[in-house]
């Protein structure tokens, strides 16, 4: 390990750091631009000058590796000197604009020539001015060129990290500028990363213009509600109103990386479409009434039902406290197992359960991503978990894992693994039998063949698992072929690391607390004796014994006339389940349907009464997120009009019957939760630091044997197989109330192979009609080169779409014909 | 507009001299120049897809290098050089004469679009400095005399051209 | 005498065909290389004769060759600088245009000597000329079987491609070459790793210039020592010159290395014009700073000039006499610079913008009292700290041009015009 010496300072370090690596260790600051830690080195700013014992010229420190023995100066006359003229350089041309720059206030290069700038500046020339006018480059990021400083941080990550190639540099020398093909990112992923890294107000988010001066704003961090990757970002407020987010750069998985519902999508909590006040239902119809009103209405509705099954269903993207509340009034107030937390599926508890406890790692996914092969199995993690695709890039690209993956639906990441298998829509399931299998067999061809070959041949190796493979009616296959290759890998002693990639973002955190029918928090079993009797003692009630029914059961149940109460918490059921016509049926059977929800969703307005609840920003509360971090939600507003805590109505409605409930705050919650569920118990106290806190895994007792190989699910052959799932700029009833992600993606669109689209006469843009058995939607083509033919796929996060009218139960991947929408007669040309 | 098939084909066999088609971006540019004379968006589009590389990456490919023009330039593109060399042997007079000749600036096109003027950097022919580069010739030891005889039969080279595009027409 | 090695065909009108280069005696050095020598042997020789980069910097040869791991592994490529940018240069175009299969045997002994299989010679894109004929002469090179396969039966395979660059003299800059190869922007890249270990495609890969690989023939075929005996021991050889500006005869000399700057100018390219003075000498293309005409004693090889404060770079030596004006002389240098900056790093995109505006200033007589001092404090800015060695030739130059010229700056701005007009 070589030996250096910084302003005297010895120091021994790792091979390869650099001099300004090795100068942090040491607290010393020296100042750069063009660098940024997540990116190789680019020494293009010449600010980290330094001197070296021995050298002619001073070294950039960010790019020079410490050799053994050298002696390196951090602070002379000559290095202030220098630094002193790179930033008179760079003031040289730069407009003095800052009283009206979004960027003055927080700005690298006013900080940097404040603490090392020259005094005054000697030059006296016209500075140039490229554009007079900003450039609206996208619908969220505008351009200032005269104010580029030339770093290449934004078109690096652009590339590097987030994949998408989008930003460049044209022409050369002084009229260098950073731009988009032909002058426009209208086709890029809209992320806003090259604004975030942007040290000064060259690229902006055009939505934060001109909204404020960043010393007004109130900064509260969070964690971002659009999927379970769970990055950490800080939202800034004014006079309690929404103005922009930016990320929290060290902190969180993801450092300074968001994706564009991130950092663009939490206008939502504007929406208009609030439910302002409790409703209940009077003639038919919703009608607003008192807080008092609607529990004397609640009071009558739960009498008549009662003695009759209830359920309840909550949402994934509901903060821990909140979920373990909801289940725990389920379990003693409703008296039912019957619970569930997604509105698209039934959770395949069974198969789920031993793979939680056997395999499922809490740890930094950074730490997975350096195994030597990271798998990637279903979904479309460049769409639906993007800043999980740009760590993974950025850890492929650096050279710290590999990438294998295997889908139906192919993605953007695919371009740097080192093996892709392609499997049939909904066929995860026969994937990831055919990779075990060639995993033990002497020799194993094609792509299953080759990704079992990178398998084999690492030592460590993680496995990330897309949570849309719980979609089909196959899940529950999928799921036990997972563990079975799973075991597999793990008596070839490859160790295995297992996460999953979660599109909600509490969905682990709604599985640890038992919002499920079968097990109570910290998964244990409801049939258990012990398990319940601890249960029941610390919440003085007794809980059913029996197991209660998951999404499909409840439905069936209401659809049958048969179910009483059903309590929705901030789920969208009947625009969500994957049969429309079911769903419809089922809601409107049910006695008494029960919603509390901020926004007045399709399933609320079927309601009998309404409830409204705090929103997202509005309660304080944790997030569990895929790596099993818990993360503490900043509140930075209060709930709107007559909006209520969730755990407060909670109490509002337990308070409507005669149940043994003692009212809690969040706080008591979290450390109940922390007493009550061991893997849970860091929360103990106080809410998670700012990196978080990681939950551990309970043991699951059950479910070490070894499966036998299952035969794979049979699969729907030929013609178009529809599958569905986020899109990159929505995923869904929160992402579809952003305003501004509605001006980046306002409209679906059905996504087909270049071959499908030519055989059947198709060009990009047509519009289109997508036809099953149940129904048919309207929906413009965009042909995915990555595509395999016969894959045909819709985004579901489009309400007016009603793309569940498509879809019936057990029937997904869901056949369908696609043709061309008949043409609406063009408006006659006035004369 | 789909590319027009030789250049396609051309565009392959460049393409085949590297391990990586992103190095064919150049050849292919150059390619695209001759075959369109310049190089508006759609053509790097087209670039961009027969290579089947970002097109960004061409975009900015088109835009750092001086010899690709992403606006039209006239039929004679005069490239006069005033590096050292050439200004010490006169460069500068015979800018001043060709503006006023032609009645055209430094990187405008003649109304009748024949001519283009640019000034341009050391040609790596200063032993017969000044120079000027017109299309694909170099013509040395200018002097007055002798460029405005060049601009003569360029502009007969011309309208024979055209003469024979005419009668062919016919 | 000193006989012409490099242009010894110069006056045949078909030296530039492989029968005329065979005829005499091309490609035996190849030949002698295949079947004499390993590939290391060759790495001596070259080293043993000395030869030095003819590219501007004059890096030894054979120890630049030397530095290719020989592990096999990567493939290892060969590339040829023509792209030749340097204002006030002009040889590799004349020897790819006049005797083009010089370079494509120095080219095929030297992907011998460090195992590579593929080529590409970079050549600017305005030497159309050039590109056509060494095209023609690769053709022809092929079909003779000193190209492709199996090469005179040794079992060694060589292929080579022209590239041609589109317009930027950044690409003279070896790793912004390789960036320009790989079909990126043409930016230098970091060093290390250095293009012998990690070039193109990150695989080992040597840049050597036109005139380099041109000698390297002659050195097989007439031997090291032969090479090492032509002029000064430390940089010997035979040398081209380009004579060019205010000067009697300008054209392409071939002569010694270490041949006198004033005997070059004065005798073989027939000193000034008639009723003029020398002035000053621009040696080795506008990158090196120029000489006054009292320091035309210098013996022109790369340590000479270095110790005189010049450099001998490409060898482009520009006349200037005392009818011009160095101001403009000095603008115009910076100008070339200015635009010719790649934008990559801060000193040499903004500080060389700055320095052209006060130049323009001064020559238009606009200049401040405090402008010269401004001058010297952006040159210390930009001298040492710029990514590649573009900024330092400039800041290089003027700081010269200052020094040399500072009362000619001087009178500019206290006068306020130019004095020359
Ligand atoms: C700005 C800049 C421009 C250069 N231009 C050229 C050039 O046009 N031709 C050339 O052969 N070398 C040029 N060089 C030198 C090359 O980087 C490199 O040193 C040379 O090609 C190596 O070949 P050699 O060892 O045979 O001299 C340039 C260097 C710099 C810094
Ligand atoms: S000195 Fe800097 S900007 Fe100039 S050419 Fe070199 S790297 Fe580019
Ligand atoms: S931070 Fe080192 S050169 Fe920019």
């Amino acid at each position: 390990m070589p030996d250096v010496t910084i302003n005297g300072q010895k120091l021994q370090v790792e091979p390869g750091t650099t001099i300004l690596q090795a100068a942090e260790s040491l607290g010393l600051a020296i100042p750069t631009f063009c660098y940024i830690k997540r990116l190789p080195p680019l020494a293009s700013c010449r600010m980290c000058l330094v001197e070296i014992e021995g050298q002619r010229r001073l070294q950039p420190a960010c790019a020079t590796a410490v050799a053994d023995g050298m002696v390196v100066r951090t602070e002379s006359e000559l290095i202030a000197e220098t630094r002193s003229s790179m930033l008179d350089m760079l003031l040289a041309n730069h407009p003095l604009d800052c009283p009206i720059c979004d960027k003055g206030g927080e700005c690298e290069l006013q900080d940097m020539v404040m603490a090392y700038g020259p005094r005054e500046s000697r030059f006296r020339d016209a500075k140039r001015v490229f554009h007079s006018k900003d450039i609206r480059l996208s619908p969220v990021i505008i351009m200032n060129v005269n104010r580029c400083v030339q770093c290449q941080r934004c078109v690096r990550v652009c590339e590097d990290v987030v994949g998408a190639v989008a930003l460049g540099t044209v022409d050369k020398g002084m009229d260098t500028a950073v731009t988009g093909f032909e002058g426009s990112l209208a086709s890029c992923d809209q992320c806003g990363n090259c604004v975030e890294v942007c040290p000064v107000g060259a690229l902006m988010s055009f939505p934060y213009r001109y909204k404020s001066r960043p010393w007004d704003l109130v900064e509260t961090d969070t964690v971002c509600p659009h999927c379970g990757t769970g990055c950490q970002l800080t939202v800034g407020t004014r006079k309690g109103e929404f103005k922009r987010i930016r990320s929290k750069w060290d902190a969180g998985l993801n450092g300074e990386l968001l994706c564009a519902r991130g950092r663009f999508g939490l206008d939502f909590v504007e929406a208009k479409d609030r439910v302002k006040r409790p409703m209940i239902r009077r003639d038919g119809e919703l009608a607003p009434v008192s807080w008092d009103e609607a529990g004397a209405h609640l009071r009558r509705c739960l009498d008549a039902v009662r003695g009759k099954p209830s359920g309840g269903v909550a949402s994934p993207r509901l903060p821990n406290e909140v979920l373990y509340q909801f289940q725990k009034l389920m379990r003693t107030a409703f008296r039912t197992n019957s619970m569930d937390c997604s509105s698209r599926w039934s959770t395949p508890v069974d198969a789920l359960r031993p793979l939680l406890g056997e395999f499922l790692t809490r740890a930094p996914l950074d730490d997975l991503t350096r195994s030597d092969r990271v798998l990637v199995v279903g979904g479309n993690v460049t769409e639906e978990n993007p800043v999980t695709d740009y760590l993974l890039r950025d850890a492929v690209r650096q050279g710290r894992t590999g990438l294998l993956m295997l889908s139906a639906r192919p993605s953007r990441l695919e371009a740097d693994a080192r093996a892709v298998l392609r499997v049939e829509p909904g066929g995860e399931a026969s994937g990831l039998a055919a990779v075990a299998a060639a995993l033990v067999a002497e020799a194993a061809a094609g792509d299953a063949g080759r990704l079992a070959a990178e398998l084999a041949a690492a030592a460590r190796v993680s496995v990330l698992v897309s949570a849309d493979v719980l979609r089909p009616p196959t899940a529950e296959t999928t799921l036990r072929h997972l563990g079975h290759l799973l075991r597999r890998l793990a008596a070839l002693d490859k160790g295995p690391a297992f996460q999953f990639l979660f599109d909600r973002a509490n969905q682990l955190g709604a599985w640890d607390l038992g919002v499920l029918p079968d097990v109570l928090p910290g998964l244990g079993a409801v049939r258990d004796d012990a398990v319940r009797n601890r249960f029941a003692e610390a919440w003085h009630a007794p809980i059913p014994a029996e197991s209660g029914h998951g999404l499909d059961g409840m439905l069936d149940l209401c659809a049958g006339g048969r179910m009483g109460a059903f309590y929705v918490v901030q789920s969208d059921i009947l625009a969500a389940y994957p049969d429309r016509d079911l769903a419809a049926r089922a809601l409107g059977s049910a006695e008494l349907l029960i919603v509390q929800d901020t926004f007045l969703s399709e399933t609320a307005a079927l309601a009998e009464i309404v409830l409204p609840a705090a929103g997202y920003g509005e309660e304080a509360g944790t997030f569990t997120n895929g790596e099993g971090r818990a993360q503490a939600l900043g509140k930075f507003r209060e709930p709107a009009f007559e909006a209520r805590d969730n755990l407060a109505i909670f109490d509002f409605v337990a308070a409507q019957g005669d149940h043994p409930w003692r009212p809690q705050r969040t706080d008591e919650v979290r450390d109940e939760i922390a007493r009550m569920v061991m893997a849970y118990d860091g929360l103990a106290g106080k809410p998670p630091a700012a990196d978080g806190a990681f939950t551990s895994s309970d043991p699951v007792p059950e479910g070490a044997a070894e499966l036998p190989a299952l035969p794979p699910a049979e699969l729907p052959r030929g013609g178009l197989l529809l599958v569905t799932g986020n899109g990159l700029f929505h995923n869904g009833y929160l992402s579809e109330r952003s305003s501004i992600l509605n001006t980046i993606a306002p409209d679906p669109y059905v996504e087909l192979s270049a071959a499908d689209a030519e055989r059947l006469g198709f060009a990009e843009g047509d519009r289109l009609l997508v036809r099953s058995a149940a129904g048919e939607v309207a929906v413009a083509l965009k042909i995915n080169r990555r595509f395999p033919d016969g894959l045909v796929f819709i985004p579901e996060n489009y309400r007016d779409l009603r793309l569940n009218s498509l879809l019936r139960r057990g029937e997904y991947p869901c056949p369908v014909e696609v043709i061309r929408a008949p043409v609406r007669s063009p408006v006659a040309p006035s004369v | 507009m789909s590319p027009p098939s030789d250049m396609r084909a051309e565009i392959e066999a460049a393409a085949a001299r590297y391990p990586d088609r992103r190095s064919a971006i150049m050849p292919a540019l150059l390619i695209a120049q001759r075959l369109h004379g310049h190089l508006p968006g759609q053509v790097l589009e087209e670039v961009a897809d027969i290579l089947g590389v970002e097109r960004i990456w061409v975009y900015e490919l088109a835009t750092f290098y001086t010899l690709f023009h992403t606006e039209p330039v006239g039929r004679y593109h005069l490239q006069l050089c005033d590096n050292v060399s050439c200004m010490l042997c006169g460069s500068e007079a015979l800018l001043a004469h060709i503006e006023t000749v032609l009645g055209i600036g430094k990187g405008e096109t003649t109304a009748d679009g024949l001519f283009t003027l640019s000034t341009v950097e050391c040609l790596g022919a200063c032993e017969m400095a000044p120079v000027m580069q017109v299309g694909d010739d170099y013509h040395g030891a200018l002097d007055i005399a002798r460029l405005d005889a060049l601009l003569t039969r360029l502009r007969a080279e011309a309208g024979a051209a055209a003469g024979a595009t005419e009668m062919a027409g016919e | 005498m000193f006989e012409p090695v490099l242009l010894k065909n110069l006056d045949r009108p078909d030296a530039h065909r492989l029968a005329a280069y065979e005829a005499t005696g091309g490609y035996r050095g190849l030949a002698r290389a295949l079947k004499e020598h390993t590939p290391d042997e060759v790495i001596g020789i070259v080293k043993a004769a000395n030869l030095r980069g003819r590219g501007g910097a004059g890096f030894p040869t054979g120890m630049k060759w030397g530095f290719v791991p020989k592990a096999p592994g990567r493939p290892k490529y060969l590339c040829c600088n023509a792209d030749e940018g340097e204002p006030g240069t002009f040889k590799d175009r004349i020897i790819m245009e006049r005797d083009p299969h010089q370079l494509i045997e120095g080219m095929a002994i030297s992907a011998y000597a460090i195992g590579a299989a593929t080529a590409y010679v970079y050549i600017r894109g305005e030497y159309v000329k050039a590109i056509r004929t060494l095209g023609a002469a690769i053709g022809e090179a092929r079909d003779k079987g000193y190209l492709g396969q199996n090469i005179l039966g040794s079992g060694f395979d060589f292929e080579m491609h022209i590239h041609e660059g589109a317009g930027a003299y950044i690409c003279g800059e070896e790793t912004a070459m390789l960036d320009s190869l790989e079909g990126k922007r043409a930016q230098p890249r970091l060093k290390p790793p250095f293009p012998a270990v990690e070039g193109l495609y990150a695989s080992p890969t040597v840049v050597n210039n036109v005139e380099t690989l041109a000698c390297v023939p002659h050195i097989l075929t007439r031997g090291d020592d032969w090479f090492r005996d032509i002029g000064p021991e430390k940089s010997p050889g035979p040398k081209l010159y380009c004579l060019s500006g205010q000067v009697r005869k300008p054209g392409l000399y071939e002569l010694p290395m270490g041949i006198s700057l004033g005997e070059l100018v004065e005798e073989h390219a027939g000193g000034p014009l008639s009723g003029r003075r020398i002035k000053a000498v621009i040696p080795g293309g506008v990158s090196a700073p120029v000489i006054p005409a009292e320091g035309l004693g210098v013996a022109m090889d790369f340590d000479s000039l270095a110790a005189a404060g010049s450099m001998l770079g490409s060898a482009g030596v520009i006349v200037i006499d005392d009818s011009t004006c160095m101001v403009k002389v000095a603008t115009r240098i910076i100008e070339f610079f200015h635009h010719e900056s790649c934008g990559k790093c801060t000193p040499c995109r903004e500080g060389l913008n700055w320095v052209v505006k006060v130049l323009r200033r001064i020559e238009a007589g606009r200049g401040a009292p405090d402008d010269l001092d401004q001058l010297r404090d952006l040159c210390k800015g930009i001298f040492g700290n710029t990514f590649c060695a573009l900024g330092d030739g400039a800041a290089m130059g003027l700081r010269a041009a200052l020094e040399h010229y500072g009362d000619e700056f001087a009178a500019h701005i206290d006068r306020q015009k130019c004095p020359f007009h």
